[in-house]
């Protein structure tokens, strides 16, 4: 579209569209920061106040620790980081075999992809069920192997696309000096793709790091991870918006941040691979 | 340039002659696919396989073994009229959530679509919302809404010259206006991006062309820009409304589900059968409904998606 016309200027109404739109994404995440850092005397003032006189930080102590914000951030951080990890590892090692061996067929790739749109409802009954049973309930190996799982669509999914666009020849050359399978994969293979793996690698992360529902009922007291300590700010109606607040710059900054960081492989992600941005 | 792979088959390179045995190949690539495998097997297959026998039988930890009732479990949820008007609810939320995403993503995409200063400044703070919980963005819009806290009544009553005084949360429609509000901040940048790659990939010579022709603005968006990002617009509406049938953390923390249970989605639902009320095996048999359900869309729509001719 670029060429398309030659006109020089932006038409007006594009650029109000974009503003009205910039303003509703920015809207909500001002209002988030401004009320963090307000004074408690300031929330029900009329007009609002915009931007507080007073500055201040206590509602992210508050929030950290006398809600066991801390806590959860310390889990989330364990749980996520572990996942990642896990997910990549194994997830890779398939993909790389689904791609270069075309393993299984479609059959085995599509049924990877399958669990991605399995609604987690349908699986959460079970898998409580079961955690219950064998005493992963609450902990955080449970977690760990939950969200590896949940997040293996996605990175094998990445991982299969970005594979495939590699060319083989230089696998291929060392399998001829002599290299086994498997050193022609983690000298070769794997180095060249990783780029690939620390985009994906990102992607799950960041939807540990988000998720809700699994830690929702798959823990309690032990393994909760950060965005589960909203519920505390759920029974009492009113006084926490603060330490709401300040709670909610903690769990979005990384995952913003980290998110920017990767944004050209983000098509890739949001896709599983499918269309190459 | 950006294209839908999805199914497409691995281009065909011819193999030659590699030095290792094709048996221990054969061993090789089935045991880099078996940890991702098992752990598949056991921490979704498994689940699901067990639960079968959980549908039929009546789970309960406070009582004793587990009595067979045959299919009590799956009487109980289809005669709630509670479970109906929750499905009702998804569908229409789904619907509109994903039906606003697509048609704002778009006409953003369109925007900025050509390239000028700033664009990609703007792309960055665009796709910010992708990478949020949706539980913090449920928060987030709860501030902004909640009375008496929220700037959202004072400034329309500023506007309107009156005052509001509208209970966001608790008000029927304005409650399901918040959810939507919610959602569509969050999922129409995933539109966006996706629509913005496709836009970006027709080729300049095609637009030259139409306009060589005197083709109008609207019969070149409808006859040349459209059929081009089809491909792209099927995709994203698929992974959308997989995700939207879901919907569930935003209504945990900004409706709770209520009043009463009028924002009951079926997610909320079944999560409130099974973990507030503990009625698992009714939970269960739900839940089978209900993944039965999504099956089928599945079906209908990955099966369209993997069509050659959708471009």
């Amino acid at each position: 579209m670029a060429a398309w016309t030659r006109r020089r200027r932006i038409p007006v109404s594009r650029i109000v569209v974009l503003t009205l739109f910039l303003i509703f994404v920015l809207a909500p995440l001002y209002w988030v920061f401004v009320t963090s850092i307000k004074p408690s005397d300031d929330y029900l003032a009329v007009p609002p106040v915009w931007f507080p006189d007073h500055p201040t930080m206590v509602h992210f102590t508050a929030a950290l620790f006398d809600y066991r914000g801390l806590q959860g951030l310390v889990n989330s951080l364990i749980i996520s980081i572990s996942a990642t990890a896990l997910s990549c590892l194994v997830g890779t090692l398939m993909a790389y075999s689904l791609a270069r061996f075309n393993t299984g067929g479609q059959h085995l790739s599509f049924w990877v992809l399958s669990q991605r749109f399995l609604p987690p409802i349908a699986i959460i009954l079970p898998l409580f069920l079961n955690y219950r049973l064998i005493g992963l309930q609450d902990t955080h190996i449970g977690m760990i192997l939950a969200y590896t799982v949940f997040t293996l669509p996605v990175g094998v999914w990445m991982m299969y696309a970005y594979f495939r666009q590699m060319p083989r020849s230089l696998e291929e050359a060392a399998l001829v000096d002599g290299c086994t399978r498997w050193g022609a994969m983690w000298s070769v293979g794997i180095p060249l793709a990783a780029p690939g793996i620390v985009a994906a690698a990102v992607f799950i992360f960041i939807a540990c790091w988000t998720e809700f529902f699994f830690a929702l009922v798959l823990t309690s007291r032990n393994a909760f991870t950060l965005p589960t300590v909203f519920r505390s700010f759920l029974s009492f109606q009113g006084a926490q918006y603060g330490e709401a607040s300040a709670l909610a710059i903690v769990s979005l900054v990384p995952s913003i941040i980290l998110g920017v960081l990767v944004q050209k492989h983000l098509v890739r992600g949001l896709t599983l691979g499918a269309i190459r941005g | 340039m950006a294209d839908v792979a999805l199914g497409e088959t691995p281009p065909s390179i011819p193999r030659r002659n590699l030095p290792s045995a094709s048996r221990s190949d054969r061993r090789f690539k089935w045991l880099l696919v078996a940890p991702a495998a098992l752990l598949i097997l056991a921490i979704s297959i498994y689940p699901l396989i067990f639960s079968i026998w959980v549908l039929f039988v009546n789970y309960d930890f406070q009582i004793p073994g587990h009595a067979f009732v045959g299919l009590k479990n799956f009487e109980q949820v289809v005669s709630d009229p509670v479970a109906r008007y929750s499905l009702l609810v998804t569908v229409v939320l789904t619907v509109s959530n994903v039906l606003i995403e697509l048609l704002l993503g778009l006409a953003v995409a369109m925007v900025m679509a050509r390239s000028f200063r700033g664009r990609g400044l703007i792309i960055s703070i665009l796709i910010v919302p992708l990478f949020i919980s949706p539980v913090v963005v449920g928060q987030a819009w709860a501030l902004l809404l909640q009375r008496p806290f929220g700037p959202t009544n004072y400034l329309l009553g500023q506007l309107l010259g009156q005052e509001v005084t509208i209970g966001w949360l608790t008000q029927f429609p304005y409650n399901f206006i918040a959810l939507v509000l919610a959602d569509v901040w969050q999922w129409t940048p995933f539109m966006f991006v996706i629509l913005l790659a496709g836009l970006t990939a027709i080729p300049p010579h095609v637009y030259e062309a139409a306009e060589l022709d005197g083709v109008g603005a609207w019969q070149t968006f409808w006859h040349i820009t459209i059929p081009y990002i089809s491909p792209m617009i099927l995709l994203a509406v698929t992974f959308r409304l997989l995700d939207a049938i879901r919907l569930f953390d935003t209504i945990f923390i900004m409706t709770g589900g209520g009043p009463g249970t009028q924002t009951y989605t079926a997610s909320f639902y079944l999560y409130t059968i099974g973990f507030a009320q503990f009625h698992l095996s009714r939970a269960t048999a739900g839940s089978w409904i209900f993944l039965i359900l999504t099956l089928l869309v599945i079906i209908f729509l990955v099966r369209r998606l993997l069509k050659p001719e959708a471009n």
